[in-house]
């Protein structure tokens, strides 16, 4: 993998001062002269006025009339770098969800798109709390018609949710391990089993690979967990979200692993 | 001076963005581990660095959790993995830009929608064609030769051409074109009702589905299972029927579809 040189020196360009990338992220809101720029970002009249200068220079931004417009094609690169920016910081929000986890299972996709879980919250146990992670699942899962779920081992509570959920008319798409295929099964009550299979609302794809991934969507929740590099599950954290992005980003990762696990 | 305060607030605000895009060293070094783990020898010869050079990047990388060393490789730790994926992400924006920005920006990009502009690394193997003053047509003839070829077509048409119709009129009747989609404005649809031959041919024609959408809009985009195409406006409101881009990959496609996608919707 190789860098540009001259796309370097750009970014570098931008990124190597804060001041700078202040002033476009306000110009970017709404153009506006160095008098209005000093006012609202507090910085010095001089560095504005310098900066602002530079800025001009290498086609960023254009005065018109009395105040300064950033370039269309200018937003776009700004754009794209303060994008970069926010996968930082979810990156480092939520560090100990990420750190030393397997993250193979992951598209490439997911990850370059991983922006679209800013608004997900990151659930941890406590020592008061140890089933914290579980019981926020159950809770999703209790109350839901259509659900897709990756569960890469079984919990005791999960055929009785399961077979809830058909009860009520919801449907249940999964992808779990050849070994639990059974022990899901088996507790649901036959008949109902037969019904949902036979009418599609109960879909089970069984897995004979490594299965290092935990997710769920809920009808419009959706929630997340890894494995730790060890290839033990981390029951202690998982990333729920409630907002359309993430729910879309869940699906194309569920369709991901679909599509990996049957090969 | 600036205060201290807002000196300490702006730092705090970009501080790892900054951190991580200021040095080349640093940047490069992610790259080279990228794809592989790699050991201080392999780096050397990639990087054409001295080697205290490179151990002091990979230091700084290892303190803020990006890279680890396992027996004498370096490698991404998880982190670092989702953080230089979409370094790449923002490196190969700028490079699909930068790449074509004369296309870009002789033109009105309001109607592509934004989530997909900022995707737009998808196009970077993408490159776009002008016609000269000696031969005007050479943009319309590229395209005409691409879709000669299509079994199935999708096209968000902007505008009415006979040109253009009368052409895919053809490649339907000659039995090449065995699909096509048409996305287009209720303006454009009237347009095409009012000719003859276009209404007999395309509309009333069942290898032919149409998509009406109510307000009109700037963006010609082209899908087959072989090569995407768009044309644009110039941002006076004009149709530009001089630059077309043109791609053929998997990832571009991606990006066209998606786009086809958000208009249906």
């Amino acid at each position: 993998m190789h860098i540009d040189n001259e796309i370097d020196n750009e970014i570098r360009f931008l990124a190597q001062s804060e001041i700078r990338l202040k002033i476009l992220s306000e110009l970017n809101k709404r153009p506006n002269n160095v008098r209005g720029l000093v006012k609202t970002t507090k910085i010095t009249y001089s560095s504005v006025s310098s900066n602002i200068t530079k800025l001009e220079e290498n086609n960023y931004i254009t005065k018109v009339g009395t105040k300064y417009h950033v370039d269309p094609m200018a937003k776009i690169y700004f754009k794209t770098l303060m994008d970069f920016k926010k996968s930082i910081e979810i990156i480092n929000n939520y560090d100990s969800f990420w750190d030393k986890h397997d993250l193979k299972l992951m598209s490439i996709d997911s990850i370059r798109n991983i922006n679209d879980l800013k608004n997900s919250q990151l659930i941890e146990t406590t020592p008061l709390d140890i089933y914290k992670t579980h019981n926020t699942i159950k809770h999703q899962l209790m109350n839901s018609k259509r659900v897709k779920a990756i569960f890469p081992y079984l919990h005791p509570e999960y055929p009785k949710l399961i077979e809830k959920i058909l009860k009520n008319g919801g449907s249940v798409e999964l992808i779990i391990p050849k070994e639990i295929v059974k022990a899901i099964l088996l507790p649901m009550n036959e008949k109902l089993k037969k019904d949902a299979t036979n009418n599609g609302k109960l879909k089970i794809c069984s897995v004979t690979t490594d299965l290092n991934l935990y997710l769920t969507i809920c009808d419009n929740k959706m929630s997340l967990g890894l494995f730790k590099n060890d290839g033990s599950f981390d029951q202690n954290r998982i990333l729920i979200s409630d907002d359309k992005k993430s729910c879309k980003w869940a699906k194309e990762l569920f369709k991901h692993v679909k599509n990996t696990v049957i090969g | 001076m600036t205060s201290v305060q807002t000196k300490k607030e702006l730092n705090q605000e970009f501080k790892d963005v900054k951190y991580i895009l200021t040095s080349s060293m640093r940047t490069k070094l992610l790259l080279a581990v990228y794809n592989a783990p790699k050991n201080l020898d392999e780096l050397r010869t990639e990087l054409q660095k001295p080697s205290a050079t490179i151990l002091h990047g990979l230091k700084e990388l290892e303190t803020i959790n990006l890279v680890r060393k396992s027996q004498k490789y370096y490698e991404l730790t998880s982190n670092g993995y989702l953080l230089t994926t979409n370094m790449l992400k923002l490196i190969e924006n700028w490079y699909s830009l930068s790449k074509s920005e004369i296309f870009w920006n002789n033109h009105d990009l309001s109607d592509i929608p934004e989530e997909t502009i900022r995707k737009i690394y998808l196009l970077k193997d993408a490159e776009y064609i002008s016609s000269t003053t000696s031969d005007l047509s050479i943009s319309f003839n590229k395209y005409i030769q691409l879709i000669s070829k299509a079994k199935k077509l999708e096209i968000l048409l902007p505008i009415y051409s006979e040109n253009h119709l009368k052409h895919i009129v053809n490649l339907l009747n000659e039995g090449s074109l065995k699909k096509l989609e048409l996305i287009v404005s209720e303006e454009i649809y009237n347009s095409i009702s009012e000719n003859e031959l276009f209404k007999n041919e395309l509309l009333e024609n069942k290898q032919v589905t149409i998509t009406i959408l109510e307000n009109n809009f700037k963006i010609f985009l082209t899908c087959s299972d072989e090569f995407i195409s768009l044309t644009l406006f110039f941002k006076d409101g004009h149709y530009d029927d001089s630059q077309i881009l043109i791609a053929t990959d998997e990832n571009a496609k991606k990006w066209a579809f998606s786009i086809i996608n958000q208009y249906l919707r």
